[in-house]
């Protein structure tokens, strides 16, 4: 049935994918090739040199402090100006290296996330629909800010601070060995090695916390968010103390979660390494002294030394923080965009225009993932030209029904043909350009009223005023200040319902597709536009097939073929009068018991 | 101050500053004895931080003069001590804090939390829910940031002046230079916030731009596949990315320049402090020692004084939070009792005498309205969207205040009732249905949680039937998902219809649900109302007109006033305004209608 996945094409590709081989191997490989891409090699060779640069220029100042000190105390004047100089320079160096450092991690940071998200929005672009279906858009966009933001954070500063700790670690060890007796290396070398174990040990404790922390922050708001989406519900039932408690447990929880972090976060033990490390290194130092080994200043400039490894201690508490959430954030990025997409294009296949008779032929689908299947054993057909309307309770298989018929999802057993030919057979392109949707949750794009008519093709203001026409959606487009230039969604004019309804009606027309599939379930608005929905609707569905998901009975009146779906199969099916006689469950939607005239009708029927 | 792109809100008040820090100390008397301690040891953390450059200096100008082991000895050993105790100073100090803190937010959003849900409707109706939740949450959040921030610099301050005590003593020259240097480190600090927070501003933009961009793509994902639009959506994401990336890109320069540039002028002072201290040595004022205490006092300071130049904008952040999460505490409910009558059943007379009634100032919605509704009386409101028909509705409720005359309830003021036992007795069904993320039987025993499960399976069968809940995965049991989503439109209205069944309201007000469902379940919410009305008065806002035919009596309103009323059969034969209401608005799901089109056709 299905081709081999080196076959089965994208559904959208954007230019190059240099990442994916990548995306395959793993967060931290992917997150490497993301690092190392193009000109950014070279970025990281600069940074890492400015790096050990700006230490060797720290380290060296101290140093020459202390050599300048020496000087003094021994009373040696002479080189006071040339000592100034040097160690204002090497003062200024520091930072203005440290100032092309930053600027360079940076632009590695802000690459990394415009380059991850580019990744991960083509993805999306690229996902079948059952992807779609299947992800909800909070979720998606949790993706898309927070997870592609903690990618920047570990760049700058998470890993450029790991960096310059590591670099803080070695490099006033080299200069120790360097300028002052060897065995003054214990201390740092020591210092380095209990650092790692009690950072790796602290590491271990606090990541639970936070954990629990950030998840029972998550808490605390949903229960607030939902608590005050039912405001009204809670003040009608009097519950506001229920609901005051509720949040009130939450927000003890997080209370308890803080204190816990803080007695984890108080127990941080490389701060206590630090000071006892300098103070011992200043009694070796000292103890040299004594032994004749070095002098005063000599001391002052090895304590400084030493006082550069406070910079990776104090750093360090936050930066695991970043890179657990940096990666934990990558991980979730991989699965969603190593996803395969379900649906094969068949670009070779037919495409030739068609004539609209659809036929289902035992027809058994299981959405990807799912167990049950969701439409079971559906057979019917529709004849080119004709209105079928589907009617069932929500959750009975209405819409997914539809979407088979353009392919959103292939179906698991039987056929679905279209002119007597599998549908499998036709190019997808051509396929899906004969037919047309109008949604149930109708969607415009935030641009001008025209560009959600026309959608991209080319067409002529006239011809898009009388697809409006039609669509009896000229009159409130024509009462806009700039009538079909008028900008629509957030930063525009917001539609009501039945308008946004109308102006897809008018891009259907437009598009002029064989298949109509309408989803007509919105709610009953007022009169006037009732009426013009209804007349838009009547003349769409001229001389074309269409499937009405419906609620109105007036449509289903009119269709010629209705489909009565009950959990997934069809429970009756035939025109409004076999309907009436044969199933006892649409007899009792039309048949109120005050519509007196309907009993007349259904005595006549008989 | 005022906070860019930050709209003050209307329930904001102005506290004064003394008012402000008044009410957070008020917060923090619970947790006195945890304040004292943290001050205790905060105090002493601070001392021994400053106290080992001192004796450190104390060592080195000793091992100069005359290297007495056993001072030296005692010295360094003290040194290593000071630094035990003053990492165990610490650890008190955070231990505390974190308990004193986390008890003052808990207490803040506990207080904020039941000023809220005492609001009313025309509450919620101004401030929306995401704003009231980040008042509640994040500014919580904020609050406790800056109070760490807060702990954190009076530490700073501390270490400083006790640094700048001794430093005196040693040589009142330097000294000066030194504390000349602080406002240098300030300036730098401080000019580079302005554009920072510009440049911050500029930045979320665009990544807000960035965002709802996906957003929509993601939403329209469906239409964008259909009309195969991918080429052109993804050419439009990379223009507003790669802008993002440039705004950020730049920001992010100016806000890592800060620390460069207090280095910058931390390399001065030190060069300077070389070369005069240098003099110093030279002249024997000064030893080594003592340069290296000023040294140390140089280094150290480069932090505390990054916390201070920082600190003055995150602290404005934490007191306006504070003041946000007080003025949601202190905004007073509109809707007020006089007195506090707890009533038993209701006969369920309801009489609405002269009332006028606005959401905003001069736009009445009601003016002047009387009405009289009899007890166990089923009325149905009906008329074009905002003609007063849910306002009537939420003033029997409650939900909001109105302005002028009076409304009584078996004759008693309705501003005399107890709030809660008055809402008791009252049963509401909203217009979109509400669930909680719950099983199904807890939603249904929302307010009577005594409920036996016979009880809920009887109530749900007499609420349009019990047999779909067979066909739920796990029964009553099934987790209906966030906001019952899990359940269908119409599902999730026999839901609350059960809810309210069960609550056995004495005055029921249905606002019918506008969203349309498919017909057999629309059948099935029809048997239902019909089973809920009766016995109690009962207030129906149509929306659909399926239900009105017959009830006792029609009110048709048009802009707040009742234009006419009656039975469907005589309001039909008046041919009047519900006669054309009905025929236009109604017809489609009429059959007889379709049946006359169908003919003329």
């Amino acid at each position: 049935m299905s081709k081999p996945i080196s076959e089965l094409q994208k559904e959208f590709s954007p230019e190059e994918d240099p990442y994916q081989s990548a995306r395959k191997k793993g967060a931290s490989r992917w997150i490497i090739a993301h690092l190392f891409h193009g000109t950014n090699k070279l970025i990281i060779v600069i940074v890492i040199f400015s790096t050990v640069l700006s230490a060797n220029l720290a380290s060296a100042n101290m140093v020459i402090i202390g050599q300048a000190i020496s000087e003094f105390l021994n009373g040696n004047g002479s080189n006071l100006i040339y000592y100034l100089i040097i160690i204002l320079l090497l003062g200024l160096g520091g930072p203005l290296v440290r100032l092309i450092n930053f600027m360079l991690r940076e632009i590695l940071a802000q690459r990394m996330e415009r380059d991850t998200r580019k990744e991960f929005y083509s993805s999306l672009l690229g996902k079948s629909q059952s992807f779609h279906d299947r992800q909800e858009t909070g979720e998606l966009m949790a993706r898309a800010t927070d997870d592609v933001r903690n990618l920047n954070f570990l760049v700058s500063p998470a890993l450029s601070l790991i960096l310059e700790s590591f670099t803080s670690l070695i490099i006033p060890a080299i200069y120790v060995l360097l300028f002052y007796p060897t065995q003054l290396i214990i201390t740092p070398i020591s210092f380095s090695i209990l650092f790692l174990i009690f950072l790796w040990d602290y590491n271990k404790r606090i990541g639970p916390v936070t954990r629990d922390l950030r998840s029972q922050y998550g808490k605390m708001n949903s229960v607030l968010n939902e608590a005050l989406s039912g405001i009204e519900t809670i003040k009608a039932t009097a519950q506001e103390k229920t609901e005051a408690l509720k949040y009130y447990l939450q927000a003890k929880e997080y209370r308890n979660f803080y204190v816990e972090r803080g007695k984890v976060q108080a127990k941080y033990l490389p701060i206590l390494l630090y000071a006892l490390s300098v103070t011992i290194g200043l009694g070796h130092a000292i103890f040299l002294y004594t032994n004749g080994l070095m002098g005063i200043g000599e001391i002052i400039g090895y304590v400084g030394l030493l006082t550069q490894l406070r910079f990776p201690t104090n750093i360090s508490i936050f930066v695991f923080g970043i890179i657990r959430l940096a990666t934990a954030g990558a991980e979730r990025l991989l699965e969603l965009m190593n996803q395969k997409t379900e649906i094969d294009e068949n670009i070779s296949g037919i495409s030739q225009s068609i004539d609209g008779e659809i036929e289902f032929k035992n027809v058994t689908f299981i959405y990807p993932g799912g167990d049950k299947p969701v439409l079971n054993d559906i057979s019917f057909k529709i004849e080119a030209g004709k209105t079928a309307a589907i009617v069932g309770t929500t959750g009975s298989g209405k819409t997914t029904l539809t979407k088979l018929i353009s392919r959103l999802y292939d179906i698991n057993e039987g056929k679905i043909l279209i002119d007597g030919i599998d549908i499998k057979d036709y190019s997808l392109k051509s396929l899906r350009s004969q037919i047309s949707y109008i949604e149930q949750d109708l969607f415009l794009f935030s641009d001008t009223i025209i560009e959600n008519i026309t959608f991209g093709r080319t067409s002529s203001i006239e011809d898009v005023k009388r697809v409006a026409k039609e669509a009896q959606a000229h009159d409130f487009i024509s009462n806009f200040p700039d009538q079909y230039e008028t900008e629509v969604g957030e930063r525009g004019v917001t539609l009501s319902g039945g308008e946004k309804q109308r102006v897809a009606i008018a891009r259907a027309f437009l598009t002029d597709p064989r298949i109509l599939i309408l989803d007509d379930s919105t709610s009953a608005i007022d009169s006037e536009t009732e009426d013009k929905i209804q007349r838009a609707i009547k003349n769409i569905l001229r001389n074309r097939t269409t499937l009405l998901i419906t609620h109105r009975l007036s449509q289903i009146r009119w269709a010629d073929l209705i489909i009565v779906l009950k959990r997934g199969k069809i429970a009756a099916k035939g025109t409004h009068e076999e309907l009436l006689l044969t199933s006892q469950e649409y007899r009792k939607i039309f048949v109120k018991k005050f519509d007196t005239q309907a009993e007349k009708i259904l005595e006549k029927v008989k | 101050m005022a906070m860019i792109g930050l709209e003050a809100e209307e329930y904001d008040r102005k506290y004064s500053d003394i008012a402000l820090i008044k009410r957070i100390s008020s917060y923090f008397r619970p947790y006195l004895r945890n304040l004292v301690i943290v001050v205790i040891f905060l105090t002493l953390y601070s001392l021994t931080n400053s106290l080992v450059p001192v004796l450190t200096r104390f060592a080195l100008n000793n091992l100069a003069v005359n290297q007495d082991f056993v001072y030296l000895l005692f010295v360094l050993g003290l040194i290593l001590s000071i630094n035990l105790l003053n990492w165990i100073f610490n650890y008190f100090r955070q231990i505390n804090s974190a308990k004193m803190i986390g008890g003052v937010v808990l207490d803040l959003r506990k207080d904020a939390t039941n000023a809220t849900l005492k609001h009313d409707l025309s509450f919620f109706d101004k401030t929306p829910t995401g704003k009231i939740v980040s008042r509640i949450n994040s500014d919580g959040q904020d609050f406790s940031q800056t109070v760490e921030l807060s702990i954190e610099l009076i530490s700073s301050i501390f270490i400083i002046i006790i640094l700048i005590i001794f430093m005196v003593f040693i040589n009142v020259l330097l000294t000066l230079a030194f504390i000349i240097s602080i406002p240098l480190f300030f300036m730098v600090a401080l000019s580079f916030r302005k554009i920072a927070r510009k440049k911050t501003l500029l930045g979320q933009r665009a990544r807000a731009n960035v965002n709802s961009f996906v957003k929509e793509s993601v939403s329209g994902i469906q239409i964008a596949k259909t009309f195969r639009r991918e080429e052109k959506l993804y050419k439009r994401f990379n223009k507003v990315n790669q802008q993002s990336y440039e705004v950020n890109l730049k920001r992010a320069w100016v806000l890592n320049g800060i620390f460069p540039s207090l280095g910058i002028v931390q390399g001065v002072v030190i060069a300077l402090l070389v070369y005069f201290g240098g003099i110093g040595v030279l002249e024997g004022v000064i030893s080594g020692g003592d340069l290296y205490l000023f040294l140390q006092s140089i280094w150290l300071l480069l932090f505390p004084l990054f916390i201070i130049a920082s600190f003055w904008p995150a602290f404005q952040a934490g007191l306006a939070a504070a003041e946000r999460s007080f003025s949601l505490i202190d905004a007073e409910p509109v809707v007020k009792q006089n007195d506090d009558i707890v009533p038993g059943k209701f006969e369920g007379k309801i009489e609405f005498k002269n009332v006028t009634f606005r959401y905003e100032e001069n736009k009445n919605v009601l003016e002047n309205f009387s009405l009289t509704i009899h007890p166990g009386e089923t009325v149905a409101f009906v008329g074009h969207t905002g003609a007063g028909k849910s306002s009537i509705a939420n003033l029997i409720a409650r939900f909001y205040e109105f302005q002028g005359g009076n409304i009584l309830i078996d004759g008693v003021d309705i501003r005399d009732f107890n709030l809660e036992g008055y809402r008791n007795q009252l049963g509401f069904i909203p217009q979109t249905p509400f669930l909680w993320g719950e099983t199904l039987e807890n939603n249904i025993k929302y307010c009577c949680l005594t409920a036996t499960r016979d009880e809920v399976v009887d109530t749900l069968d007499k609420a349009g039937g019990y047999d779909w809940i067979e066909d739920l995965s796990k029964g009553l049991d099934t987790f209906i998902g966030e906001r019952g989503n899990l359940l269908s439109m119409g599902q999730r209205q026999l839901v609350v219809f059960a809810r309210v069944l069960l609550e056995d309201p004495s005055i029921l007000i249905l606002d019918e649900a506008t969203a349309s469902v498919d017909p057999f379940t629309e059948t099935r919410i029809q048997e239902a109302v019909e089973e809920i009305v009766e016995g109690r008065t009962a207030i129906i806002i149509a929306h659909r007109l399926w239900t009105v035919r017959h009830v006792d009596r029609i009110i048709v309103i048009d802009d707040g006033k009742i234009v006419e009323e009656g039975t469907h059969e005589k309001l039909m034969d008046k041919g009047g305004k519900y006669a054309e209401l009905y025929n236009t608005y109604f017809r489609h799901q009429s059959l007889e209608y379709i049946e006359e089109v169908k003919k003329l056709e």
